[in-house]
């Protein structure tokens, strides 16, 4: 049987601090890692092409639903089998990536969700709440957390799933057209460290997102577009 | 007589014609746009001189009792018809950025 090309795809905007040393620990599990710099101010695809990754750097900030859509695109050219998407600042473990590879036998798709505690921000956690239900009542698809970055899912799969959305949004737009397309997915624990409570989904996003998903819900399966 | 208001509107008439033709001047307009701006603002400044030329037109045609109902309603259509137009473009010039800025980030791939 042929190995699985799995490829990382690590967007970040202004993660100059953190991305190399999340390059370094994520290349130990996959066989090619696509750094997407969205218009950063910092050094972060300095730090990134130090690594000997492949960087691609937006010339202006578009968000994250931009920049992952840009690497994930990019990975299909380079002929991937498996997209792992983890973030640039730190907060996902790469020791996991291979519980997310395993997971994605049987399943096209498998989302990542952190485990209630304390340490997520009261505003994330009822955010999280709310537009789970959401997803659930809109789409059919049962997650604990729709807002969880750390995703795998298989090249067949990105082409259905691939969203339009440029910011956060787009997460809960990959949920949006995973029931749509009535994709298999499997969700799996991990652990995650909050390294700024700025970052993220903000309430505003959130109010976005489920407006959204009622409006992706109207406007049926033309969400999935061509990969140019 | 003259009315306050009518001699604003035609402060504001003759001010808009001064902008139109600067922004002719630094060919920011081409000589159709510039002409049709003109005409616009020498019409808005005859209705704000003589109001009863559009009698016919608002008391008769349209049912309605005063001139200024008129331009109330006139102007919030065009206002509605603005923010559309003008969100037709952000979002087309939106698009267009993001392909653009997309398909650079991947010609200049580098590793």
């Amino acid at each position: 049987m042929m190995k699985k090309k799995i490829f990382a795809i690590i967007p970040g905007y202004n993660e100059g601090k953190h991305v190399g040393e999340v390059i370094a620990n994520v290349k130990k599990y996959v066989d090619n890692i696509i750094v997407v710099d969205d218009g950063s101010k910092d050094d972060t695809s300095l730090a990134a092409e130090k690594e000997k990754v492949f960087v691609l750097k937006h010339i202006i900030n578009m968000g994250k639903g931009a920049a992952m859509k840009t690497g994930c695109d990019f990975a299909l050219s380079k002929a991937a089998d498996v997209i792992i998407a983890i973030d640039a600042d730190g907060q996902h473990e790469p020791a996991e990536i291979p519980n997310f590879v395993s997971a994605l036998e049987g399943a096209d798709i498998v989302f990542g969700y952190r485990k209630l505690s304390g340490k997520m921000p009261f505003v994330l956690r009822f955010g999280n709440w709310f537009i789970s239900k959401s997803a659930r009542l809109l789409y059919g698809v049962d997650l604990h957390d729709t807002q969880c970055g750390y995703r795998a899912f298989t090249s067949l799969a990105y082409k259905k799933i691939r969203w339009r959305a440029l910011d956060y949004s787009m997460e809960s737009e990959m949920i949006a057209n995973t029931g749509k397309h009535k994709l298999r997915y499997k969700e799996i624990p991990i652990q995650t460290i909050y390294s700024d409570k700025y970052k993220g989904t903000t309430v505003i996003d959130g109010v976005k997102i489920v407006f959204n998903m009622f409006l992706w819900k109207i406007k049926g399966k033309k969400g999935a577009l061509k990969c140019f | 007589m003259f009315l306050g208001i009518q001699v604003l509107g035609l402060l504001f008439g003759l001010l808009m014609l001064y902008i139109t033709f600067l922004n002719y001047k630094r060919k920011e307009f081409t000589i159709k746009e510039y002409l049709f701006w003109v005409i616009a603002w020498i019409i808005f400044m005859f209705v704000a001189s003589v109001p009863s030329a559009l009698d016919f037109l608002v008391m008769d045609l349209l049912n309605l009792s005063r001139t200024m109902d008129f331009f109330i309603i006139v102007g919030f259509m065009f206002l509605i018809a603005a923010v559309f137009y003008t969100y037709t473009i952000v979002r087309r010039m939106q698009q267009k950025v993001e392909k653009m800025v997309r398909e650079m980030a991947i010609e200049r791939a580098k590793k």
